[in-house]
């Protein structure tokens, strides 16, 4: 009994040996770096998804140069130590490529390392101005940056006839950047910024802040953060019967908005990078996600997706996952087609266009605005 | 809004606020008082509050309704359930650790706080859960002042449940032990007052004030999560040391202070609401370097 024990023990461990090698030589392993739990983990959980799902097309159209993929989650927990070790991690896993970026604060200390370790890595949701000086070379944003958020919402509001302004950034990376990006767009093009408020992330009463801004009345409020403490701050302000304009950053574009700040966020205004719901050729993406996940593709999914198979694309194109040749692959991505339109790069790895799009909260749900 | 709108605005908004800190400082402010310790745990006990406040508000709402009345019935719940986790948590992690050097029962208390916030990460996948609650918009018009019926309730209950924690300090039998363990607990004990049960009330009241505070602000502000205790247990702590920790009185204060002092820090004319956490820490120092046992503290207690 013990000696067959110890032989079949001997079996498993000879298996696994050989099964994880017999792995290694027959996958191609990318790396997914999204918040998993923390404040965020609702779009981390679905950019997760949507890198599933191109995974599965791409696998079952034959993977790439003959070989699966699979893919690895880091946990980033939008925070920035985290997503360090969640860097580490993948480097150190060996993959060799990276998708995902969630939360510009946590994404920002993980350009060097992957830089480091020339992986290349495809940002599909983090968009602060921030990332641009950071990049080593082997980062390529597909979504459009804040500056460009902050061009759309000066001009959605100035039309709107708004002059007077109220911004309120949350003191991180990606919100205190596209709040004084919009200031220095809002000054720049004639009008006034009423007042200019930051909040500490977490603190529920935001009571002495619509205080001050009920003070300065302005035409309009523009918040730069996430949607969790957007929907606290939509709640306390129309609570004080503040009847301007409100309008949101793309980090608050979730339909969680509405669970938080409930009626009170009827008629605000959201700048929105392109979601599945808004974009036609997305049809069938959407029926695929629900049918996987029971559930409707958040609002970074369509990016993510375009990321994993643009990076798959890449791997394609330059024959081999040798990481000089992929860069050099993705930098030539020439405006095909993809999910959430064409994609091109400025030589700064950017995305060559702006893609914004606004959206209007009616019946508890987002629907797009006229511009 | 004219200078005299703001102030009387931030004047109410600073109360509100006060009122928060002030039922949690209080809890810590009576637990050092008996035991000697920084209960950094404490803070999340108001989270823990909060989420069990939303359970019993769930479970309850169709009988009595979500309004206030459902919500003050949901906070009673909340605070005997956590007072009793309170209590389970000082037996089971802080009591044999009350001989052990002071430092090992401060880290004991940062692992109970670690503990408590992860395991509600863990139940809720560290999501925010909307506190719904139908608690109404109205309130009264004074002149351009506007008050909401929520905030008139809030400050009302917390002080009620102030005055009431008042009473039972200075006007019971249990209240003259508590106050007598704070001042020799080794004294107490030849004394024949039964000290760990003292202890054990002390750890009831304080963890059942912090859920009042917990579930009062989920129904207020409408959302909880995992992560709520940590901003409020920081400013709580600061608010029972401005009030000198150790003394009831003192942790009311304080965080009656503490409130108005962000309030009206949100609003000094030049610079911006970022700085308005600088101005309150800023007062805190100032308050510990003119009077380092605090406003109403008292100088021969031990600190860490």
């Amino acid at each position: 009994m013990r000696i067959l024990s110890k032989a079949a023990a001997a079996g498993a461990i000879f298996a696994l040996a050989f099964g994880s090698a017999a792995l290694a030589q027959d996958t191609i392993s990318i790396g997914v770096q999204v918040p998993t739990t923390g404040s965020e983990a609702t779009y981390g959980q679905d950019m997760a998804n949507a890198v599933a799902i191109a995974q599965d097309e791409i696998n079952k159209a034959g993977g790439v140069l003959g070989k699966q993929l699979s893919m690895v989650i880091g946990d980033s927990a939008c925070d920035p130590q985290q997503s360090v070790n969640a860097a580490s991690k993948l480097v150190s896993q060996g993959v060799v490529g990276v998708v995902g970026g969630y939360c510009s604060g946590a994404t920002l200390p993980t350009l060097k390392i992957y830089g480091d370790a020339n992986v290349p890595f495809v940002i599909t949701a983090s968009n602060s101005t921030k990332l641009i000086p950071a990049n080593p070379g082997n980062a390529f944003m597909i979504n459009s940056t804040g500056d460009e958020q902050a061009t759309k919402a000066v001009d959605f509001l100035s039309g709107k006839g708004v002059k007077t302004l109220a911004i309120v950034n949350e003191g991180d990376a990606y919100s205190q950047d596209l709040a004084n990006l919009a200031r220095d767009g809002w000054t720049k093009a004639g009008n006034t910024v009423s007042a200019f408020e930051t909040v500490n992330k977490g603190e529920q009463d935001y009571s002495a802040i619509v205080t001050a801004i009920k003070a300065a009345n302005p035409d309009a409020v523009f918040w730069t953060a996430y949607y969790a403490d957007g929907g606290l701050l939509i709640r306390q302000l129309r609570q004080a019967g503040y009847q301007g304009i409100i309008a949101v950053g793309d980090g608050s574009n979730s339909a969680k908005l509405f669970d938080i700040a409930g009626k009170a966020a009827e008629g605000v205004f959201a700048f929105s990078n392109p979601t599945a719901e808004f974009l036609p050729a997305a049809k069938s993406f959407i029926e695929t996600y629900k049918a996987k996940f029971n559930a409707d593709p958040g609002p970074y999914a369509p990016l993510t997706y375009d990321g994993m198979q643009l990076l798959a694309w890449a791997i394609n194109k330059a024959g081999s996952t040798d990481a000089a040749a992929v860069i050099a692959a993705l930098k030539s991505a020439d405006n095909q087609e993809w999910l959430a339109g064409p994609i091109s790069f400025t030589d700064k790895n950017t995305l060559a266009r702006s893609n914004f799009i606004v959206l209007e909260g009616k019946g508890g749900a987002w629907t797009r605005a006229a511009e | 809004m004219s200078v005299f709108d703001i102030i009387t605005h931030q004047l109410v908004n600073g109360l509100v606020l006060g009122s928060f800190y002030a039922l949690v400082a209080l809890g810590y402010t009576m637990i050092f008082g008996v035991i000697k310790l920084l209960n950094f745990a404490h803070g999340d006990l108001y989270m823990v509050g909060g989420f069990i406040g939303f359970l019993a508000l769930s479970a309850i709402s169709s009988v009595v309704g979500g309004d206030w009345p459902g919500v003050f019935v949901a906070m009673f719940l909340s605070m005997i359930a956590v007072g009793f986790l309170g209590v389970v948590i000082e037996r089971v992690a802080y009591h044999p650790m009350l001989a052990a050097p002071r430092l090992s029962i401060l880290i004991t208390a940062l692992a109970v706080s670690l503990v408590l916030q992860n395991t509600v990460l863990g139940l809720t996948g560290g999501q925010y859960q909307p506190f719904r609650s139908d608690l109404g918009f109205g309130g009264i018009n004074l002149g351009s002042l506007f008050i909401q019926y929520n905030q008139m309730v809030l400050v009302g209950t917390a002080a009620i449940l102030m005055i009431a924690l008042e009473l039972f300090v200075t006007r019971t039998q249990y209240g003259r032990a508590m106050r007598a363990v704070s001042i020799d607990k080794d004294m107490c004990q030849l004394m024949g007052i039964n000290v760990p049960s003292v202890i054990a009330v002390t750890f009831f009241i304080g963890s059942a004030l912090a859920a009042a505070a917990g579930t009062m602000a989920g129904a207020y502000y409408g959302s909880i999560w995992y992560f709520m205790g940590f901003l409020i247990g920081l400013k709580a702590f600061t608010a029972a040391v401005i009030g000198g920790i150790g003394s009831i009185p003192g942790a009311m204060l304080g965080g009656l202070i503490l409130g108005l002092l962000e309030a009206f820090g949100t609003q000094i004319p030049g610079i911006g609401s970022e700085w308005k956490d600088v101005f309150s820490f800023a007062v805190l120092i100032l308050v510990l370097v003119f009077k380092p046992t605090g406003l109403l503290g008292q100088s021969e207690q031990e600190r860490m």
